[in-house]
C-alpha cells in the first residue's frame, strides 16, 4: 500500500466522483464502465483503493454534495468494496459489492435508453468474478463457499431486469451466459433450464439482435448442454454455430468448442483431420479417431482408458463409449473387404467364427453367441444390412450397401 | 495439567497485537484490517481450519443442512439445530393424540385394539408442515434413540402377517420421520451416515418387492418410494463427503454409488435433473474405479450398446442382491429388446433356441407377451420363428414376468 497524503488522497477520491457523475449526466456507458471494474487491478483504481483507506472518511465527502449523494446507494459501498478488495478482504468485497451492483440496478431502472448497458455488464462480471474469489477465501476458512450461488440469485434478478420491452434487453443474453457460468463452476448445470427457456421461448427476444460475442458464447454452453444429454443432432447445430461465428484469432475459444464438437461428429460419423487435433492440442481424441478409422476395438477401450480422468470430467466419456458400435461396424466391413477380395462370390456370407478369431488378435475375448449379439444390435441399428443365421453361425449381408455410413445422424438408439 | 492451562490463558492477553500462532484463538477476526498485514493466525495453524479436516467438512455440512432446511422453509438462519431430549419413539403427546383421534397403523395396536397404543408400539410420524420453529425439544428424539427406532422399524420389514405395502406404508412414513429428526438436530456424524444406508437399502429392497404387488395404487407408491430412494441416496453421498478422513472410503461407499448409476440406465433418453455424465464429473476417483462402480459402469455400457447378452449374463453373475433390485425393471427391457433383435434380423428358416441364450423359465410366457409364439420340435425343444410381425413391448410393463437368477439371491 503506497503512501498517500491526506491532501492527494482527497484529490483523487473527488476526481473519481466527478468523473462518475460526469458519466452519467452525459450518458457516457464507456467511461463509466471503466471505473466500476474492481477486478481489473487498473492503475487508477488502486490508486483511489489507496486513497480511500487512508482518507477513511469518504461517505462525508459524498454525503455533503448534492451531485454525489444522489448516487450514494452506489457510490458508498462501491468504496467499500474497493477498500476490502485492495486488502485483500474479498468476502467483505464481495458483500459491498453486491450491495453497490443492487444500487446501481435500481438507477439503471430508471434510465432511459440502453446507454448503461456496457458498465452493465461490467457489474454482471465482477459479481461473478468477485463472487469466485470470496468462495475460495470461505473454503480456505473452512466455511461453506455460499457467494457464488447468491451472486446467480442476483443475476436472476438482473436478467429480470433486462427481459423486458425496451431497447434494454440485448443485454439480457450477456446476463445469462455470466449464469450460465456460474452454474458450470458449480456444477448446478440443470439451471441452466430456466434461464434457457426465458430466451428461447419469450416473445420480447429475437436472438438475432443480440451481439454476436454473446450468442457464440450462449450457443457453446447450450451446446455443451446437450452433449451432455446426448441429443447430438441439437449439439452439432449449436456447437458448430458457435465455431462458426468464434473470433478466428482466439485459438484457446476454439479449442473449448472442439473439445465438445469432435465427440459429436465423431457420433455422427464424421471424423476430424490429424492436423485439427495436432493444432488445437487436443491429441487426447487421436487414438479414438484412429480406432475407429481402423475397426480397432482394443485401441478404443485403451484410449478410453488412458484418458477417463480427463473425459470424465469433461462430460463426454460416455458419448465416447457409445462409438464401439460404429468401430464393430468397421472391423467388419474390414473383413468383408478382404474376404471379396478373396472370392467375390461368397464374400456376402461372413462366418461368426472369423469375428470371434479378428477379436481374439485384438486381444478381446468374445465367444460366438456375443458376436452374434454385436451382430444382431448392429443389423437392429442398421449399421449393417442383412440377417444372421443361428444355426449355421453366419450373417449373410446384403448385396447392396451392407455397411450404411450413418451420414450425418447418429446410431438409431 | 493445571498449569499448561492457565499458562495458555496468559498467552493470548499478551500476544494480542502479535503475528504469531496461537493454535486455539479461532475466534480473532480474519477480516479487520489491521490484521491483514500479518500472517492469518488460521493458516498457520493447521489443526482446525485447513479444509480437508474432517470435522471442518461435518461442520460444513450442517451449514449446508441449514441452508438447504432454509430453503424447504424448514429452518431459521440464527438458532442453534435443536437437542432432542425425547426418550420414546413416539413423544408421548403424540401417542396419547393418535389414540384419541384412531390415527395408530395396524402395528401400533395394542392386540388390535385401533384406540389403544404403547411406548413399544407407537412410532413418530412424519409431520410434512413442522418447521424447526416450532418444535419442542422434547418432541425430537436423540440420536441413540432414532437408531433404536430404526433397528425396530427394519425387524418389521420381514414380517409377513400384513401385505407388503402395508409394512412398506408404515415404515417409509416411520423412516422419513426419523429423517427429519437427525435434520432438525443437524447430526452429521457417521452414525447418522450408517442409518442412512440401512435407509437406502430399505427403499432399494421395497423397489423390488413393490413390483409384485398388484394394488391399484401401487405405481404412486412406487413412484413416491423412488423419489425418497433419490434424496436419501443423494444426501448420503453428502454425508460420505462430510465425513471423509483423508482419502479413504467408506466399506460400502462405492456399492452405494453404484445404485446412482444404475438408477439411471434408462435416463438419458429423458433426462430429468442431472444427466448421468454432468454427475460422474463429481465423483471421486477412488470411488470411480471400485469393483462396484467399475460393475455398474460395464452394465451402463452393456445396456447403452444394446448388448443384451453380457448385460444379462453379467447381472446374473456378478450383482449384489441389492443391485439387482434396482437393474431388474431393466432387465425384463432388454430381454424384450434381445427378443426384437432375434425376431427381426434372424433368418427367417431357423427358428431361434430358447433355452441356451436366456436361461429362463418362464421365457415362452415373456414371449407370449410381447406378442410372439413359440413353436417345438419332435423333442419338446422351445423355438422362437423370427420374422413375425407381431411384437409388441408388454402393455402393463414388465412387472410379472420371471426374475432372472433371483434363485442364487434365496437363502
Amino acid at each position: 500500500m503506497a503512501y498517500v497524503s491526506m491532501g492527494e488522497a482527497h484529490r483523487r477520491i473527488t476526481e473519481y466522483l466527478n468523473r462518475f457523475c460526469d458519466a452519467v449526466f452525459s450518458q457516457d456507458g464507456a467511461s463509466l464502465r471503466l471505473l466500476l471494474s474492481l477486478s481489473s487491478n487498473s492503475p487508477s483504481l488502486l490508486s483511489l483503493a489507496d486513497a480511500l483507506n487512508v482518507f477513511q472518511d469518504a461517505n462525508r465527502l459524498i454525503k455533503q454534495s448534492d451531485n454525489y449523494s444522489q448516487f450514494a446507494e452506489i457510490l458508498l459501498p462501491l468504496f467499500r468494496a474497493l477498500q476490502n478488495y485492495r486488502l485483500g478482504n474479498l468476502i467483505d468485497a464481495y458483500q459491498a459489492f453486491e450491495k453497490s451492483a443492487n444500487g446501481f440496478i435500481q438507477e439503471f431502472r430508471n434510465w432511459d435508453s440502453a446507454w448503461a448497458l456496457e458498465a452493465l455488464y461490467v457489474i454482471a462480471f465482477e459479481i461473478r468474478v468477485l463472487a469466485e474469489r470470496a468462495d475460495r477465501e470461505l473454503d480456505s476458512n473452512g466455511k461453506t463457499p455460499e457467494k457464488l450461488k447468491g451472486a446467480g440469485s442476483f443475476l436472476m434478478k438482473v436478467f429480470g431486469v433486462l427481459a423486458g420491452k425496451g431497447s434494454k434487453r440485448v443485454g439480457a443474453l450477456y446476463v445469462t451466459c455470466q449464469l450460465f457460468k456460474i452454474y458450470f463452476k458449480l456444477g448446478t448445470v440443470h439451471l441452466c433450464r430456466s434461464v434457457i427457456r426465458s430466451i428461447e421461448t419469450a416473445r420480447i427476444f429475437d436472438f438475432e439482435e443480440f451481439p454476436k460475442r454473446d450468442k457464440v458464447t450462449y450457443m457453446y454452453y447450450t451446446g455443451r448442454l446437450e452433449v451432455f444429454n446426448e441429443n447430438f443432432p441439437a449439439a452439432d447445430h449449436k456447437l458448430s454455430y458457435a465455431l462458426e461465428h468464434c473470433n478466428p484469432q482466439s485459438e484457446a475459444n476454439i479449442r473449448m468448442i472442439l473439445k465438445y464438437l469432435i465427440p459429436v461428429k465423431l457420433s455422427i460419423g464424421i471424423l476430424p483431420e490429424d492436423w485439427l487435433l495436432e493444432k488445437y492440442n487436443l491429441v487426447e481424441y487421436r487414438n479414438v479417431v484412429l480406432a475407429l478409422k481402423r475397426g480397432d476395438l482394443r485401441l478404443l477401450r485403451q484410449a478410453l482408458q488412458e484418458h477417463e480422468d480427463q473425459f470424465l470430467r469433461s462430460g463426454v466419456y460416455l458419448v465416447l463409449e457409445k462409438l464401439e458400435l460404429q468401430v464393430y461396424q468397421r472391423l467388419i466391413k474390414k473383413i468383408y473387404i478382404i474376404q471379396k477380395q478373396r472370392d467375390p462370390s461368397k464374400a456376402h456370407q461372413l462366418k461368426l467364427e472369423i469375428i470371434v478369431k479378428a477379436l481374439k488378435w485384438l486381444e478381446i475375448d468374445m465367444d460366438v453367441d456375443e458376436v452374434e449379439c454385436i451382430v444382431a444390435i448392429l443389423i437392429y441399428k442398421n449399421l449393417i444390412k442383412g440377417y444372421f443365421a443361428h444355426k449355421s453361425k453366419v450373417v449373410v449381408l446384403s448385396k447392396q450397401d451392407p455397411f450404411p455410413k450413418l451420414n450425418g445422424k447418429p446410431v438409431n438408439s | 495439567m493445571e498449569e499448561r492451562r492457565s499458562n495458555r490463558f496468559q498467552r493470548p492477553n499478551s500476544r494480542s497485537s502479535s503475528s504469531s500462532s496461537s493454535s486455539t484463538s479461532s475466534w480473532q477476526s480474519t477480516t479487520s484490517p489491521s490484521n491483514k498485514f500479518f500472517p492469518n493466525p488460521h493458516t498457520s495453524s493447521k489443526s482446525t481450519i485447513n479444509s480437508g479436516d474432517s470435522r471442518t467438512r461435518r461442520r460444513r455440512f450442517s451449514q449446508q443442512q441449514q441452508q438447504q432446511q432454509e430453503e424447504d422453509g424448514n429452518g431459521t438462519s440464527d438458532p442453534p439445530a435443536i437437542i432432542g431430549t425425547c426418550r420414546l419413539m413416539c413423544p408421548e403427546g403424540e401417542r396419547t393424540q393418535r389414540e384419541r383421534l384412531r390415527d395408530l397403523a395396524v402395528f401400533e395396536r395394542v392386540n388390535g385394539n385401533s384406540t389403544l397404543s404403547s411406548p413399544s408400539l407407537a412410532v413418530k410420524k412424519f409431520c410434512r408442515t413442522i418447521t424447526t420453529k416450532q418444535v419442542q425439544p422434547s418432541d425430537v428424539r436423540p440420536l441413540p434413540v432414532l437408531e433404536d427406532t430404526l433397528n425396530y422399524l427394519l425387524s418389521l420389514f420381514k414380517s409377513t402377517e400384513h401385505p407388503f405395502e402395508v409394512v412398506h406404508d408404515f415404515i417409509f412414513d416411520r423412516t422419513r420421520s426419523i429423517r427429519q429428526d437427525i435434520t432438525m438436530q443437524n447430526i452429521v456424524n457417521d452414525k447418522a451416515l450408517h442409518m442412512y444406508e440401512e435407509m437406502v437399502k430399505f427403499h432399494v429392497i421395497s423397489h423390488h418387492k413393490l413390483r409384485s404387488c398388484t394394488s391399484p395404487n401401487t405405481s404412486s407408491v412406487h413412484y413416491l418410494n423412488m423419489e425418497q430412494l433419490t434424496k436419501t441416496l443423494t444426501t448420503l453421498f453428502n454425508l460420505y463427503e462430510a465425513n471423509r478422513n483423508s482419502n479413504s472410503t467408506y466399506k460400502n461407499e462405492a456399492e452405494f454409488h453404484s445404485f446412482y448409476v444404475l438408477l439411471h440406465l434408462g435416463s438419458n433418453s429423458q433426462p430429468m435433473g442431472e444427466s448421468l455424465s454432468v454427475w460422474f464429473r463429481r465423483v471421486p476417483s477412488p470411488i470411480i474405479n471400485s469393483k462396484e462402480m467399475c460393475f455398474s459402469r460395464r452394465i451402463l455400457r452393456c445396456f447403452r450398446l444394446g448388448n443384451y447378452k453380457r448385460f444379462l449374463s453379467i447381472t446374473e453373475s456378478e450383482a449384489s442382491y441389492l443391485q439387482y433390485c434396482i437393474i431388474e425393471p431393466y432387465v425384463n427391457e432388454v430381454r424384450a429388446l434381445a427378443l426384437s433383435c432375434i425376431n427381426n434380423c434372424g433368418y427367417k428358416l431357423h427358428p431361434y433356441p430358447l433355452a441356451p441364450v436366456h436361461n429362463i423359465d418362464d421365457e415362452e410366457s415373456f414371449c407370449k407377451a410381447c406378442g410372439l409364439s413359440i413353436c417345438a420340435d419332435e423333442e419338446g425343444n422351445k423355438f422362437l420363428p423370427t420374422k413375425q410381425t407381431t411384437f409388441c413391448c408388454p402393455k402393463g410393463g414388465f412387472q410379472c414376468y420371471g426374475f432372472l437368477g433371483l434363485e442364487r439371491f434365496e437363502t
